[in-house]
């Protein structure tokens, strides 16, 4: 088997997926180890990029998935016949970035930051799938602990959290 | 109105504090506490003339304000603890200043990003990946009716054994069109019911007969859908969302 019959055996996992697949999994799927998987994985990314295809693969916390390009989206929501959903008011999006730079934060930690109490917000993005529980702080009462999920990675184009924009500390 | 629209986008009394500071072209270091106190009570005081429910955390933050400002004014008398206090109680909201500032700007870095790559679609797994989760079977033959009706049958039959040896006098059964008619009454009042629960109230074979071929007649009609859970399950009976 060479590279491209593994290109092509991976290409088609990834279609018939759909959801995003382990790089492990690829890697025993095709009887490799896991940094060959993911040099051929990456190769495979450039090559989608190269061709200008209207696929891309793109990668979420050392997972793979098939996904269209945001700049034909346009054509897309058209062809849908529906444009996306609302986009997240100011309220969510500052609680999502503190979570997101922060996780795992609790709900009062994010409410001592925004100087404001933050259910509803906290409410609306888990309902979104931006956020989830991700267990429980080890203080009096147990808090929540949340955290963001790969769809977050995946709606604000990141391939995990180190991607996130960086933040003035020094200021 | 144009103020409550200016006032209505302040998500916090950080928020405000954070517009005030900007509109006066000052670093956040420099604030004057006497000065933004002020301001910060005028726009309070705003919002309040013109009937907007001022949250609780903007009262709080006023009060905040005007203690650090008091504590200002006092003529120092004893340097010591208090004179640090106040001190530190402005830098304390120095720091929650820039720490929010911080995510702010982040958030709308974010916003950025969500806006274009939120463009991306990926599809579902295809279908002969059967989850262990409800299999959701909307169409469900007349034959896995019928096994059901068996079973249901089976049960009653076990409940007839039981039942003491009176003989009963029935009444004349009724017709499938009064048994229909009666169906569709209750399902205007229950939204869905369960496939067992309709025939709790059928004592005779005829009687759930009767209620198994209304049913039959009540789907033909596209009046109600018929779900099962997992395989012999208990099956949903909803009725169909109608226009009128």
């Amino acid at each position: 088997m060479d590279e491209r019959d593994m290109m092509a055996i991976a290409e088609s996992i990834l279609f018939v997926s759909g959801e995003p697949v382990e790089l492990k999994d690829l890697a025993d799927l095709l009887g490799i180890d896991q940094r060959k998987a993911k040099k051929l994985m990456e190769s495979m990314t450039d090559c989608f990029n190269f061709e200008r295809r209207g696929l891309q693969i793109i990668a979420l916390n050392g997972k793979y998935q098939l996904a269209t390009r945001p700049e034909h989206s346009e054509h897309i929501e058209k062809f849908i016949g529906q444009e996306r959903g609302q986009t997240l008011s100011q309220a969510a999006l500052e609680t999502l970035a503190i979570i997101a730079y922060k996780q795992p934060i609790t709900k009062s930690e994010v409410d001592a930051i925004r100087g404001v109490k933050s259910d509803h917000t906290i409410s609306v993005l888990i309902n979104r799938g931006y956020i989830c529980e991700t267990g429980r702080k080890d203080s009096p009462g147990r808090p929540i602990l949340y955290g963001t999920t790969d769809l977050f990675l995946r709606n604000f184009g990141l391939n995990s959290l180190k991607d996130l924009p960086p933040i003035d500390n020094n200021r | 109105m144009t103020y409550k629209v200016i006032l209505e986008q302040f998500e916090g009394p950080l928020d405000l504090l954070l517009h005030l500071i900007s509109k006066a072209k000052i670093q956040i270091e420099d604030i004057s506490i006497a000065e933004i106190t002020q301001q910060y009570l005028d726009v309070i005081e705003e919002m309040q003339q013109f009937d907007i429910e001022v949250a609780s955390e903007f009262l709080v933050m006023a009060a905040t304000l005007l203690h650090i400002k008091s504590c200002m004014l006092l003529p120092r008398q004893n340097i010591g603890a208090d004179d640090e206090d106040v001190a530190d109680s402005r830098e304390d909201l120095i720091e929650k200043l820039l720490e929010y500032k911080k995510y702010k700007e982040a958030s709308e870095q974010l916003q950025k990003r969500e806006e274009y790559y939120s463009g991306i679609f990926t599809k579902l797994p295809e279908e002969l990946f059967t989850s262990n989760e409800d299999v959701l079977a909307n169409d469900i033959t007349v034959c896995q009716l019928v096994d059901a009706l068996t079973t249901l049958l089976r049960s009653k039959k076990h409940e007839e054994k039981k039942a003491p040896l009176v003989h009963e006098i029935r009444r004349d059964p009724v017709t499938i069109k009064e048994r229909i008619k009666q169906l569709k009454k209750y399902f205007l009042y229950t939204e869905s019911t369960s496939f067992s629960k309709l025939f709790e109230d059928d004592r005779t074979k005829e009687d759930i007969i009767i209620t198994f071929l209304a049913l039959l007649e009540l789907l033909k009609e596209n009046y109600i859908v018929v779900m099962q859970n997992k395989p012999f399950g208990d099956i949903a009976i909803k009725r169909r969302i109608t226009d009128g």
